[in-house]
């Protein structure tokens, strides 16, 4: 496909320099298609990390071992649950809001890591208050809302980008777009 | 399918509502539910209490076939599982059950283990931390209190006691009340919350598409005919639209205008050959 783009460069009697830059715009939009394939593929490990969490949540965190007293007493007492739900309430609002917001401005912009380490902030307090096996169910709707919402958008966003990037190789290779 | 513009605006409406709804269904059942429980144990609190009192006259004048009575009769009332009042050494001394008496309680065993969990066993205890739930052994979802029984000065100065003043519990009683009751009352409120969930999504979520249907889909669609055709050279009004789609008609109309034009112009020049 490629090659062909040169070919036709070449049998149109392109100076050596445009061919070199034609060379390079080509091998930044490679590049920029691998970029956008990673980042959705990044989101996608988010997703899988924060399923892998929830596995253990569900059973109450039984198969790590617990903290000594020490350790607890030092961390101190944990918040009421009735503040953790408020947080987690807000926060959800927050975060739907803010995936709404990029995709109406068509940001490509994604925080899926950052999430797993709030939703894991949230089963870990929920835990260490001892009411995690009746709030799970929040967290985890929670988590698959927000990361079904964003890796919806980012699917999107990553599938207009790279059917751009596509575009501009169709051009470099001096065929039509969509071929 | 899921990148037509459709599923672009329904999808993301659905997925946020629904997930809102849903996380605030939960958090509010569970609040609720223990709100529920709290009420339950305060409640079994308080006929502990009330217990205690009523039968306080018969313990100070060492009335035991009266306080067997007492007891007996409130396990027979409904929803009551099981009553009962141990010694300090934990000796099941009076209970609806008749073949428990006598019985020696295991200080590990639930409703113990609260207060006998240090060397030197608690004497007051949080009215949350006297509470257990637990399935007896009919199978029964069972909310238990134990309510220590303490020395009042009228038990250690009536002439007939042994108790010395510085016991400061005597026994305690334990009752059990069935948990049926909130279990039930606890799935009508879940099924009501699915069902006012439900409601709300399906108002939302069918409110937003049947109204992008009509203002924006259903032009877009004409629009798209519109400019097929004239693609295909047919000639036709410009189709109904809302402002916005209105302006793009409008742009449309120039266009096609235009391009009507050039055809004729064409035309001319071919026949003119």
């Amino acid at each position: 496909m490629e090659e062909r783009g040169v070919n036709h460069l070449e049998a149109e009697g392109v100076a050596p320099d445009f061919r070199e830059k034609h060379d390079r715009l080509r091998r930044e939009t490679l590049a920029n298609i691998r970029k956008l394939q990673r980042k959705f593929t990044i989101e996608l490990l988010a997703a899988a990390l924060f399923l892998l969490l929830s596995i253990a949540a569900l059973s109450d965190f039984a198969f790590f071992p617990s903290f000594n007293e020490n350790i607890r007493a030092v961390l101190g007492s944990p918040p009421s649950v009735n503040m953790i739900s408020s947080v987690l309430l807000l926060y959800i609002f927050s975060a739907i809001l803010l995936i709404l917001s990029r995709m109406m401005s068509g940001s490509g912009k994604y925080g899926g890591i950052g999430h797993v380490g709030y939703l894991a902030g949230f089963y870990f307090f929920y835990h260490f208050s001892g009411k995690l096996p009746e709030n799970f169910w929040a967290v985890f709707a929670a988590g698959a809302t927000v990361l079904g919402l964003e890796g919806y958008h980012l699917w999107i966003y990553c599938s207009e980008e790279i059917e751009r990037e596509r575009e501009v190789l169709a051009f470099l290779a001096g065929r039509p777009a969509g071929q | 399918m899921f990148k037509s513009l459709t599923a672009r605006a329904i999808i993301p409406v659905t997925v946020s509502v629904t997930g809102f709804v849903i996380v605030c269904c939960i958090l509010l059942y569970a609040i609720m539910k223990t709100d529920m429980i709290n009420d339950v144990i305060r409640y079994e609190t308080n006929l502990a209490q009330t217990i205690v009192k009523s039968t306080r006259y018969a313990m100070r004048h060492d009335d035991r076939e009266s306080l067997g009575n007492i007891i007996n009769n409130i396990g027979t009332q409904e929803g009551v599982e099981h009553v009962r009042i141990f010694n300090k050494r934990g000796l099941i001394m009076f209970s609806s059950t008749p073949g428990e008496v006598g019985k020696l309680l295991d200080k590990n065993a639930a409703g113990c283990i609260e207060c006998h969990r240090g060397p030197v066993p608690a004497a007051t205890l949080g009215d949350m931390q006297q509470a257990r739930r637990f399935f007896d052994e009919k199978g029964k979802d069972v909310i238990a209190i134990t309510a220590p029984i303490y020395n009042e000065p009228a038990c250690y100065q009536a002439a007939c006691h042994v108790h010395k003043a510085e016991q400061k519990i005597l026994g305690t009683l334990d009752i059990g009340l069935s948990a049926a009751p909130l279990v039930n009352n606890l799935a009508v409120m879940r099924n009501q919350m699915v069902i006012f969930s439900v409601m709300v999504l399906l108002v939302t979520i069918g409110g937003v598409a049947a109204l992008l249907r009509r203002y924006v889909f259903i032009p877009l669609k004409l629009l798209v005919e519109f400019t097929e055709r004239t693609i295909q050279g047919i000639d036709q009004e410009i189709p109904p639209g809302g402002t916005e789609i209105e302006k793009l008609s409008g742009n449309i109309r120039s266009i096609v205008r235009e391009l009507n034009s050039i055809r004729r112009e064409n035309a001319k020049w071919k026949k003119g050959e």
